[in-house]
């Protein structure tokens, strides 16, 4: 009881134990602070990774499995799965407008199928806006010109259809949606909104004259892909079409925005022969003849072996539903592609080759990165952070010299050594708790406003900390989560009593004689 | 009041009936760096119920290291070797520091290893734990200092209950109430009713005392240790402090050791022992 009178009074008369008092409150709102930011950086990554993949790919890359729409409905009637929808994924090189040829990863997708899934339409670039973005006060922004809002309602449409009429009047063609990287036309300003650039095309004789298009307007690439044989492999002959542009998406992940093309699901497996077909089994003549049982007439005879092959996709993505872990997602997906293999012995991959991966496991190596990062960044400020103990620890002393007699007096009316010591570490828990929550509200104050503090560093001090030109991200990503603000209020308290540990072990072996005489 | 004229008589005759306190053999070694300083060599001691004793000394005869001992704030030194007569020829070796052979025969001198005791109310307090020593200190002694050493931070009320808060622990929660109307009423017998929300730094020396004297009252114990409880205050002060102490021992029936190097303060008690040189003259 004792204890807590003096700590209560300590606490409301000293004026140096408030300077531990805001160490701590410093700290825990420096590592706060950093790990939401970190965190937020982390979580609108993952995010961003999920765009093109959903929460679990199941993949046979190349060739493809049968049977896609069965697997799609069964992830479908599962509890853990909100939606699925197959996809084809494959390399190709195109070529821009200006002739300059690039290497891209082509993604065949249902644009219902595939939104319902990842909603990329909310990624699409090319829209009208109502509203600036976060950061483009000035309004510089071309989705906000007037008079362009036709065209970007146009692009939208274009975007969720998948199409693109190439003329006024002319039917809609299948039509590409570029990741907004892949041109290079698009530059990303300060403000973290494109600029159009005007492209130009090298003439032979080294002149450059500019090339009149504007992507989702009048846009338009030359594909190139080398189909895989039926069998396996890469058949020799490539196949070249010229598809349209309707629109552009930026998912939030550079690589996929540089590299990634997605184009119709059924136009894909066209080109790629991945579609429905009739197969002959090898072994039948060419020249052997029947008779139509009907008609009468002669007709090359059916080889005995006919049958039809199935269409295939390369890979199957689902959506889980919120809760779902990945482990959990990963495993129940293994469960029914095995019951959805069993139904299909010898037709498709078998349960252990198949590829199963969720969105953590395709983004392992950027998320792990950032992880650690993240991390890295932890452990430097928490050592820093750390100095806040050797602060208190001097305070403490400094406090327990000035109150050595004070001390000899609380032993002389009966208070045992622990008991002394109690006071110290009690004094020194209260001081972290204060310092602690100060710090935990300094944080979410701070991370709830960290973009207007950091647009007024800028305006106030030309500090500009996070520049949408580097970074992926408009405005700073932040989110301060409930468990790593206890974790950090709870190390902040310990801190203190840490610090004060080694004084109250002092006060505590103090002789109550000395402590007395002390002067 | 501190005049070497006002010799007090000395009245060292042993109490008729059985002691509170039983002190005997009692050593103390100050260790400082390497060198050892004794300060008490062998000073034995008994002190009656209700009875009120002044050990009266220079300073730096042992007077507050004795008081210390006795209120186990501190320990005596463990062993004390005790040599008696010799066996021979009888010399008297007590007081004498370890000698190896008789100085009278030059026979081997017999070296007896005694314990010191300070024996309270039948207890043994020499050999108490540092856990029943605390107990002892916060239930049965009372301390009064020179500089009253009140805790700054707390008021006149909270210093006289923080005694009551150690010795009650947890259970001072329920004991509260009753502490605080205790501390009340004797800061009120010493004067002190309205000014139970002061700081010690607005109070005066005497007040300051009092208030000191009612922290070592709370817990109502049976022997109060006073270090020269006028020795900071002027005559005038000093003697109402005396008078006070002298009403408690009246009111409720303390037993006192009292430090004091004046021998007009010592006078005022039933029984002065004269210390010196950490030896207890004519005891």
């Amino acid at each position: 009881m004792y204890q807590a009178l003096l700590t209560r009074k300590y606490l409301t008369s000293k004026i140096m134990p408030l300077l531990a008092m805001v160490a701590v409150m410093l700290s825990v709102a420096t590592v706060l602070i950093t790990w939401s930011v970190m965190g937020g950086f982390l979580r609108a990554l993952l995010d961003s990774g999920r765009v093109l993949v959903g929460d679990v790919t199941i993949t046979w890359p190349a060739i493809g499995f049968a049977h896609y729409d069965e697997l799609v409905a069964d992830l479908e009637d599962d509890e853990m799965f909100v939606a699925a929808t197959p996809v084809i994924e494959y390399f190709a090189q195109i070529q821009l407008p200006d002739g300059r040829p690039t290497e891209v990863y082509l993604k065949g997708v249902v644009p219902d199928g595939f939104d319902r899934v990842t909603a990329y339409m909310d990624h699409v670039w090319w829209r009208a806006l109502d509203e600036p973005t976060a950061r483009d006060e000035e309004g510089a922004d071309i989705r906000l010109l007037d008079g362009n809002e036709a065209v970007f309602a146009e692009a939208l449409d274009n975007a969720r259809s998948m199409s693109r009429a190439l003329g006024d009047g002319e039917a809609h063609r299948p039509a590409a949606i570029l990741g907004i990287e892949v041109t290079g036309y698009n530059r990303r300003n300060a403000v973290g909104v494109y600029d159009y650039l005007i492209p130009y095309r090298t003439l032979p004789d080294g002149t450059e004259e500019p090339v009149p298009v504007f992507m989702p307007l009048n846009g338009e690439i030359i594909l190139t892909v080398l189909p895989p044989a039926k069998g396996g492999g890469i058949v020799a002959e490539p196949v070249t079409r010229s598809i349209p542009v309707a629109n552009e998406f930026q998912s939030g992940i550079y690589e996929a925005d540089k590299n990634t093309v997605l184009v119709p699901f059924d136009w894909l497996q066209n080109i790629l022969n991945l579609g429905e077909a009739r197969r002959t089994r090898p072994g039948a003549s060419m020249f052997e003849t029947a008779f139509d049982p009907v008609t009468g007439e002669q007709i090359p005879a059916a080889a005995a072996g006919a049958q039809v092959s199935p269409a295939r996709a390369t890979s199957v993505i689902a959506l889980a539903r919120d809760g779902a872990t990945p482990d959990q997602i990963r495993q129940r997906t293994r469960e029914i592609y095995a019951e959805f293999a069993a139904r299909h012995p010898g037709e498709i991959p078998s349960p252990s080759a198949i590829q199963i991966a969720t969105w953590e496991d395709l983004n392992r190596t950027l998320v792990a990165a950032v992880k650690k990062e993240t991390g890295l960044v932890l452990f430097i400020f928490g050592i820093v952070c750390f100095t806040t103990v050797f602060l208190v620890l001097a305070i403490f002393w400094a406090m327990i010299n000035e109150k050595t007699r004070d001390i000899g007096i609380l032993r002389a009316l009966g208070a045992s050594t622990t008991g002394v010591a109690t006071i110290w570490l009690s004094y020194g828990a209260a001081l972290g708790l204060v310092g602690a929550i100060l710090g935990v509200a300094a944080s979410i104050l701070i991370v709830h406003n960290i973009n207007e503090i950091h647009a007024w560093l800028g305006s106030a001090f030309g500090l500009v900390i996070w520049d949408p030109r580097v970074y992926y991200f408009v405005e700073i990503p932040s989110d301060i989560v409930p468990i790593n603000a206890l974790v950090v209020l709870l190390a902040g308290i310990a801190t203190c009593i840490i610090g004060a540990a080694i004084p109250a072990f002092r006060s505590a072996r103090m002789d109550p004689v000395e402590s007395l005489r002390f002067e | 009041m501190t005049t070497a004229a006002a010799q007090p008589e000395l009245r060292t005759t042993p109490p008729a009936h059985a002691p509170l306190i039983r002190v005997e053999r009692l050593r103390k070694t100050y260790k400082l760096g390497r060198v050892k300083v004794p300060v008490l060599h062998g000073v034995s001691l008994d002190v009656a119920s209700d009875e009120t004793v002044a050990i009266l000394g220079a300073s730096g005869s042992g007077k507050s290291t004795l008081l210390h001992l006795v209120g186990g704030l501190d320990r005596p030194d463990r062993q004390v070797k005790n040599y008696r007569r010799c066996a021979r020829c009888g010399y008297d070796m007590a007081g004498l520091e370890a000698p190896r052979v008789c100085p009278e025969c030059a026979c081997p001198a017999p070296a007896l290893n005694e314990r010191a005791s300070i024996v309270f109310d039948g207890r043994n307090v020499t050999s108490l734990s540092a856990r029943q020593l605390n107990r002892f200190r916060a239930r049965d002694v009372g301390f009064v200092f020179q500089f009253y050493h009140l805790l700054p931070e707390l008021t006149v009320l909270q210093n006289v209950t923080v005694g009551a808060m150690i010795r009650h622990g947890l259970g001072y929660a329920s004991s509260a109430a009753d502490a605080r109307a205790r501390a009340g009423e004797l800061l009120d017998a010493f004067g002190l009713g309205h000014r139970l929300r002061h700081r010690p730094a607005q109070l005066s020396g005497g007040e300051r005392q009092r208030v000191a004297i009612a922290r070592a009252l709370i817990n109502k114990p049976r022997l109060l240790l006073a270090d020269e409880p006028t020795g900071n205050l002027d005559a005038e002060t000093g003697a109402q402090i005396l008078d006070a102490l002298a009403d408690l021992r009246e009111k409720f029936g303390l037993t006192m050791l009292m430090v004091t190097h004046d021998p007009a303060v010592a006078e005022r008690a039933d029984r002065v022992v004269r210390l010196h040189d950490g030896v207890i003259q004519g005891a």
